[in-house]
């Protein structure tokens, strides 16, 4: 699916530029993306062979060991990952939790290039995905008091937090959501009530459960956590869902849960009000019509588009494409004659006559 | 009377009080018939007993509700009764001529928005297919107001209606007869004066407006049922990624 396809496009744009300059500029770029991941990437004058790429990521979790860096086992996956073009500079730039220095010489091959830029645009995905496996896996390894452990709170975007807990057999992923209008509200609720009927037609997929209040295991949170418009919906992630390289996108896509309802809910409004603008026209056409002279008024236009029509299918070049087509059906009725199937022939090879379109049959 | 079936009723007095005849009518589905009374308000002994008077405005005008509904009848039943019954009103109501104000000189204002000359307005008729979708037309001489409330059985409706219909309200302009801001207890509120009469053909007017009303509960329900469809899909979707 698109939307989680998690690379970022402007990094994308800026480096493959900075491989197709003929002269090489010395470049500082800073920009933010999604309210919360900021990017600098810079070539300086000196060394234009290397682009020094930084990074600054939200932290997930409050209990993060050293908020100001990347965790260690992130700084061991990225080495690996990124061994190629990628070299760790220890301390980050300030400001920035990770700086890469990045030489793409050693890649000659354009697709390897390409691959390379891509898998930096996605840092932020890797380095989140990271955190959060991290947390899972803490979590599955927690002691289960009463049932669950105590939930942990996780904050990805801005204000939107979200909680892990570990149940039986499994890891319950909590989202409180929260809107700002009445409407989206009630379709957000409708898509989560479809999303909890789906369960049982997807086995292999995690459960899905929603209700408007708060569940059991999130007794005993701030207040603040718990007020919601927009209900809690709930994930139970299984073994299954976190093997092998099925970790990274269940990852992700948990982590982008609540903007993907976002965006779906927007892509409602905006067909409701496609739907609304066609009916506002069919409408407006129909009272047009109630006026006296309304009918006589909607017969000109149509007249008057059909003589447009007529202009463009009497021109010299419309009449020399029908004629080139006309040539090519003939060539392939020359080609393909059967003996003794005539009728046949005559049925799929026939090329209709259209009658003359307004043109005037000539008086003798 | 038709026996087993009950049928919309409009009690319309069509002349304001002070004037002596007003007209009542019963539609039943095979036949029409119109008796003049020399009342202002229904006898009585005229009415119906299967018939149950539910509501009574201010005005003095009778509103029917269509209660009891046979076994046989469909919901499709239901709405062309209704808006044969919004047809037949309108054509009887749709009697407009130009008046000038009578408390501002050179000024022609639709009466029913001053509401200053109760003499020249007429009673209002409610016409009313369940608790929740009626039907409301005001005609004084010179313009009449017709108001209308929309069936919103669910939440999802609500918001659907009250984002369509706000939506066509704010493009007033494009239907001209459509009033921008609806009467209040009402979805929707349509003003249409003597001008309006005089440019447009009166029976397309009146087509217009049934139109509209069936349209309008036509794409409410289609809209409903793509944004199901949409969330289903979108959800579908989404749990085929863990897979």
């Amino acid at each position: 699916m698109a939307y989680f396809n998690g690379g970022s496009r402007a990094v994308v744009d800026i480096l493959s530029k900075l491989r197709n300059v003929e002269k090489p500029v010395p470049v500082d770029h800073s920009f933010c993306e999604l309210g919360s991941i900021r990017y600098h990437i810079q070539v300086l004058e000196s060394d234009q062979e290397n682009i020094f790429f930084s990074i600054s990521t939200p932290r997930l979790s409050q209990d993060e060991p050293n908020p100001n860096g990347l965790a260690d086992f992130i700084l061991q996956d990225i080495k690996t990952k990124y061994l190629n073009f990628a070299d760790i500079i220890q301390p980050p730039k300030e400001g920035y939790k990770l700086t890469l220095k990045l030489n793409f010489s050693k890649l000659t091959r354009t697709k390897d290039h390409t691959k390379a830029i891509n898998m930096v645009s996605s840092l932020h995905v890797a380095i989140l995905n990271s955190q959060l496996k991290d947390t899972l896996k803490n979590v599955w390894m927690g002691d289960i008091i009463q049932g669950s452990t105590m939930p942990i709170k996780l904050v990805n975007h801005k204000q939107e937090p979200f909680f892990v807990l570990r149940a039986p057999k499994k890891i319950t992923v909590i989202f409180p959501m929260r809107f700002k209008d009445e409407s989206d509200v009630i379709l957000a609720t409708s898509f989560f009530q479809e999303l909890a009927d789906l369960g049982s037609k997807f086995p292999k997929a995690p459960h899905c459960e929603w209700s408007p209040i708060p569940p059991q295991e999130l007794r005993g949170e701030h207040f603040e956590n718990l007020s919601t418009n927009g209900g809690f919906v709930s994930f139970g992630i299984f073994k299954r869902h976190v093997k092998g390289k099925k970790a990274d996108k269940t990852a992700w896509i948990l982590l982008n849960f609540q903007q993907y309802v976002r965006y779906h809910v927007k892509c409602t409004k905006g067909f409701i009000q496609r739907r609304m603008r066609y009916r506002l026209e069919v409408l407006s056409e129909e009272i047009e019509q109630a006026r006296i002279g309304g009918e006589a008024k909607i017969r000109k236009e149509s007249t008057k588009q059909r003589k447009t029509w007529l202009r463009f299918s009497n021109s010299k070049k419309m009449k020399r494409g029908i004629k080139a087509f006309a040539d090519q059906i003939k060539r392939l009725r020359l080609r393909i004659k059967i003996r003794g199937l005539g009728r046949l022939h005559r049925y799929f090879f026939h090329v209709p006559k259209f009658p003359a379109l307004g043109w005037h049959a000539k008086l003798d | 009377m038709l026996t087993g079936t009950w049928q919309p009723v409009r009690i319309n007095s069509l002349l304001p009080d002070s004037h002596f005849a007003s007209s009542v009518y019963l539609r039943p589905s095979l036949f029409q018939i119109a008796s003049p009374l020399h009342s202002t308000s229904v006898p009585p002994s005229s009415r119906s007993p299967r018939l149950n008077w539910s509501e009574q405005i201010d005005t003095g005008s009778s509103v029917v509700n269509l209660l009891s509904i046979s076994k046989d009848s469909t919901m499709a039943n239901t709405i062309r009764l209704y808006l044969t019954c919004i047809r037949n009103t309108l054509e009887a109501a749709m009697c407009l001529q130009n008046f000038p104000c009578q408390e501002v000189e050179r000024h022609n204002k639709p009466e029913v928005e001053l509401n200053t000359s109760p003499e020249l307005i007429m009673n209002p008729d409610l016409i009313c297919r369940n608790e929740a979708e009626k039907c409301l037309i005001e005609t004084p001489i010179n313009s009449i107001r017709i108001s209308m409330k929309v069936k919103q059985a669910d939440e999802l409706e609500n918001i659907l209606a009250k984002k369509f219909l706000r939506f066509l309200s704010m493009r007033a302009e494009a239907f001209q007869v459509l009033r921008r801001k609806p009467v209040q207890g009402y979805d929707i509120s349509f003003l249409i004066t003597n001008y309006h009469c005089e440019e447009m053909h009166k029976h397309k007017l009146i087509d217009f407006i049934v139109q509209f009303m069936e349209d309008i509960d036509k794409e409410i329900s289609e809209l409903k049922l793509s944004v199901n469809t949409r969330g289903r899909l979108v959800a579908t979707e989404f749990l085929k990624q863990f897979i």
